[in-house]
């Protein structure tokens, strides 16, 4: 059976784009084949690692497991957007000042994970950290680097 | 994933018309967290889905009513539950559940309708909303009913709902004056699908347990309640008999997670701690 395609519109990035999807086609396919950012990759495909973390309307959502209709009308960022004036995102250098990986295959989900942590708790417990990112795998092991990562970012952004 | 038709209706009445009793391959779709694992497995190809999102304010919505109890809108989010101030005050348990249900990015998505509908035992929330004696209201071209959440699910993945129903809400009456916890035992990570999940659920009146409701999930083909270990815990016996008699009558069943020997240790153990933590605190007369 062949589904018919449909337009859909959101704001990518902070610029409003549309996308020819067809109802079967996920987030990240869309992201990767129909606009070629691939900071977000497809590892598990089953909701469980993070890697394909992208912020919608402000919220992680895995887009492996994200019906690409469903963004129609909404804010889409991924990982791609935060150094976009140039400079990079205080969670972007609190990650490299506190090396906070080590092949990087994780790190835009951790990254996008710690942004939606901050907005909701600018100043979190170990706890809260853990929490928010305990459905990022990372498989270099470089978890208490990135809890360093998290603290450190929160105090860069608390001091802006 | 295999092609589908995928249709956005703007009112139930349209949804409800556009779901087929005859086809298996025609579902609702809410955050299609569930489905989506399902349909990349190859384990259900839809033909058509019917999305669930332009309902509008009705099936989006959490409201208290003026007696205390919940109304919850079918597409509401875990997440949204989650930090809800009305559910952290009327129903606390619920947003304690939810920190160690899957992960802060499918809570952000996957809505309590779907949560309920999928029917797969392993789950944290309907032991927990058994136990509060919430109901699902479920629509479709015949009309509207209410079904208690220990209805709801029959066997693995299959409910109580018709091919052509939805559900559209979920009722928890009042909890005040009640105490509740939960227990999720997990075999890996702390956030991992439960291995058991015990629910209690409770009132203290001049220091005596009244109407208790003990419900389990994930050890046994249903989330359900335990009658007789209720009856044993309203009669008197100590916390340590209730989780005996309740290991007693709980037809487990084993899984990857745990064979049901393991299982019903567990559920002996669980029962105990989670009467111990709804109670912390409050004197209870013998
Ligand atoms: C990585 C991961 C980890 C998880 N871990 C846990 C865990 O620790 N504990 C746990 O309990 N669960 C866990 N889950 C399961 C999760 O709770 C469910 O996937 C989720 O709640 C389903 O909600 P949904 O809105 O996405 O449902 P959908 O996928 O949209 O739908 C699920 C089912 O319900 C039907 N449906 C949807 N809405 C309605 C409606 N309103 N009326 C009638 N039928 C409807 C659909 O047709 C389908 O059959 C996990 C899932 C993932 C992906
Ligand atoms: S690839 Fe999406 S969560 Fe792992
Ligand atoms: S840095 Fe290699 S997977 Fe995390």
């Amino acid at each position: 059976m062949t589904a018919p395609s449909r337009t859909i519109a959101f704001t990518l990035n902070g610029r409003p784009v549309t996308a020819e999807v067809a109802p079967h086609h996920t987030l990240i396919e869309v992201l990767r084949d129909g606009f070629g950012l691939y900071g977000a990759r497809e590892s598990c495909g089953q909701g469980l690692c993070g890697c394909c973390t992208v912020l919608l309307d402000g919220r992680g959502v895995s887009s492996c497991l994200y019906l690409a209709v469903f963004a129609d009308g909404a804010e889409l960022v991924t990982v791609e957007h935060l150094a976009a004036g140039g400079e990079l995102d205080p969670v972007q250098e609190a990650f490299i000042e506190a090396g906070a990986f080590q092949c990087g295959f994780c790190t835009p989900g951790f990254v996008l994970m710690t942004k939606q942590l901050l907005d909701e708790h600018p100043d979190p417990s170990d706890d809260q950290i853990r929490h928010y990112l305990s459905g990022n795998l990372c498989r270099c092991g470089t978890y208490p680097q990135i809890v360093e990562a998290v603290k450190l970012a929160a105090r860069k952004r608390g001091s802006v | 994933m295999t092609p589908f038709e995928l249709v956005e209706p703007a009112s139930l009445g349209e949804a409800l018309a556009l779901l087929d009793p005859d086809d298996p391959a025609v579902r609702p779709i809410g955050g299609g967290t569930a489905l989506m694992l399902m349909m990349k497995a190859g384990f259900f190809e839809p033909r058509r889905l019917v999305s669930l999102r332009g309902l509008g304010p009705g099936i989006t919505g959490i409201n208290e009513g003026a007696d205390g109890a919940l109304d919850i809108g079918a597409m509401v989010r875990l997440g949204q539950l989650e930090r809800s101030p009305v559910i952290r005050r009327a129903a606390p348990v619920i947003a304690e559940t939810l920190v160690t249900h899957s992960n802060v990015r499918v809570r952000n998505v996957a809505t309590i309708g779907g949560n309920l509908a999928h029917g797969d035992p392993h789950m944290d929330l309907p032991p927990v909303l058994i136990a509060l004696g919430a109901e699902v209201v479920a629509a479709s071209p015949s009309g509207e009913r209410r079904i208690a959440v220990e209805n709801l699910v029959e066997s693995y993945l299959e409910t109580a709902l018709g091919g052509d129903e939805l559900i559209t809400s979920l009722h928890i009456p009042s909890q005040r004056n009640r105490r509740a916890a939960y227990i999720k035992v997990t075999a890996r990570s702390a956030d991992d699908w439960p291995a058991l999940g015990v629910a209690v659920s409770l009132a203290v009146e001049n220091r005596a347990i009244r109407a208790p409701r003990i419900a389990i999930g994930a050890a046994t083909e249903t989330a359900m309640r335990l009658p007789k270990a209720e009856a044993a815990l309203t009669g008197g016996a100590s916390w340590r008999d209730t989780g005996r008699e309740a290991a007693a009558e709980a037809p487990v069943i084993g899984d990857h997670h745990g064979s049901a020997a393991y299982k019903r240790v567990l559920v002996g153990v669980t029962v105990e701690r989670a009467l111990r933590r709804a109670l912390a605190g409050v004197e209870i007369a013998g």
